[in-house]
């Protein structure tokens, strides 16, 4: 449920598995090619000769050496800077809001249906927030009240722009998941009919460590 | 996950949600190549800095490593330079697969009316393995399912002298695949091993 760029991280994957690639394959065509090392020993002086040129172009008076050194530490600054801003876009998207109505106006002009608790209120002003840790833990209690699971973690993430529940449950061994999830998209909905709201709701019924170390349930 | 019109959490966006549980988000891949390229880009740019201020290099001698990079095939023994490459190679062959494989997890969705729903493939192996013990009226130990995308494997192991009834054990699975209606739908095999066990 969470925002990592999917498509960006495979894109930079491939890109620089690609050039790792092509790293490789020219390392050995050097070896093992004589025709592709006397090549590349040629192509080595003219890229030496061309750089040494562009080295004394860019020499300004006065200086010992090119200012071509500043741009290339601005420039490996600027890729460092895009490389922690991509690592820090992996896993974001959690939210500490889980349902937010404005007062409806004065007028009564609340329409049915119309987002969150505020449409019941019939137009008192002001507004109704419901924070994702009072969701998240009424639906916890709920679930961890079950014999039939080891545990449950519940978390609130923005979907698309709204609030959404994450509904982590780890079911003892041998339980039906279609047992599982349909006891827990009831709970869900009594969520919903107590808070007003109708988030998008993702449960996912998983396996752990703890429960391969629990026995299973004898009776069901 | 289409039989859903009540929801107001659109079936796209539900379609959506167990599209990305289905598959990886390839997150750790990134950061581990993050962290080495930053490791990188580190020493080139303290390099470089050093270049332009005038100073003696660091670690290592930018100018130095490029003639040693134009001078290749001498310079460094033939056999650390072949390995290095190959390692290169197989590093960047990872790296490309893991951008174009779909990257499936071991996961199956089940129908919901209300809600996004993934099950892990242990979950579904559990349940069916309970329901072929009872089915056959044998231990815990002597069942062994294993799940896979298209695929379901019972090995049973009987106790000795007892009969195991394979088609019983068929329809109990198919019964509980059918009522969870994992999608895909796996096909079930079951294996009746030929010698039995003692009985527990």
């Amino acid at each position: 449920m969470n925002t990592t760029p999917r498509l960006l991280n495979r894109l930079v994957l491939g890109v620089v598995g690609l050039l790792t690639l092509a790293l490789g394959a020219t390392g050995l065509a050097v070896l093992a090619l004589p025709a592709v090392s006397s090549w590349w020993r040629a192509a080595a002086l003219r890229a030496g000769d061309a750089l040494d040129g562009l080295r004394a172009r860019t020499t300004l008076e006065g200086q010992a050496d090119t200012w071509l050194w500043i741009a290339l530490a601005a420039f490996l600054l600027f890729l460092i800077v895009m490389l922690v801003l991509w690592i820090a876009a992996q896993g974001r998207g959690r939210t500490g809001l889980f349902a937010t109505g404005a007062g409806a106006p004065a007028s009564g002009t609340a329409s049915p249906g119309a987002s969150g608790p505020a449409a019941v209120d019939g137009g008192t002003a002001g507004s109704v927030t419901i924070t994702a840790a009072a969701a998240e833990q009424a639906l916890k209690a709920a679930l961890l009240e079950r014999s039939d699971l080891a545990g449950a973690a519940v978390s609130t993430w923005q979907v698309r722009g709204v609030p959404g529940l994450r509904v982590r449950v780890l079911p003892r061994k041998g339980v039906p998941p279609y047992v599982v999830a349909a006891e827990v998209a009831r709970l869900v909905e009594a969520l919903d009919a107590v808070t007003g709201s109708r988030p998008p709701v993702l449960i996912s019924i998983d396996s752990g460590a703890r429960v391969r170390f629990t026995r299973a349930e004898r009776v069901s | 996950m289409s039989a859903d019109p009540a929801s107001r959490g659109a079936p796209a966006s539900t379609g959506r949600l167990v599209r990305r549980e289905l598959h990886s988000s390839r997150a750790l891949p990134s950061v581990v190549v993050a962290v080495l390229l930053i490791a990188g880009c580190l020493l080139l740019l303290f390099e470089s800095v050093l270049k332009a201020v005038g100073d003696e290099p660091f670690l290592l001698d930018v100018e130095e490593a490029a003639a040693w990079l134009g001078a290749l095939p001498g310079g460094v023994p033939g056999s650390l330079l072949g390995a290095a490459s190959f390692l290169l190679l197989v590093l960047g062959a990872l790296l490309l697969l893991l951008a174009l494989l779909p990257g499936r997890r071991a996961r199956y969705t089940i129908p919901n009316g209300r809600a996004a729903v993934v099950v892990d493939a242990e979950v579904v192996a559990s349940s069916l393995a309970r329901r072929a013990r009872v089915a056959a009226g044998v231990a815990p130990e002597q069942v062994l399912v294993t799940v896979g995308r298209s695929l379901v494997t019972v090995q049973i192991r009987p106790t000795s002298g007892v009969r195991v009834d394979a088609d019983a054990v068929r329809a109990a699975v198919a019964d509980d695949l059918r009522r969870s209606s994992v999608e895909p739908g796996p096909r079930i095999t079951v294996v009746v091993a030929e010698a039995g066990v003692i009985g527990q």
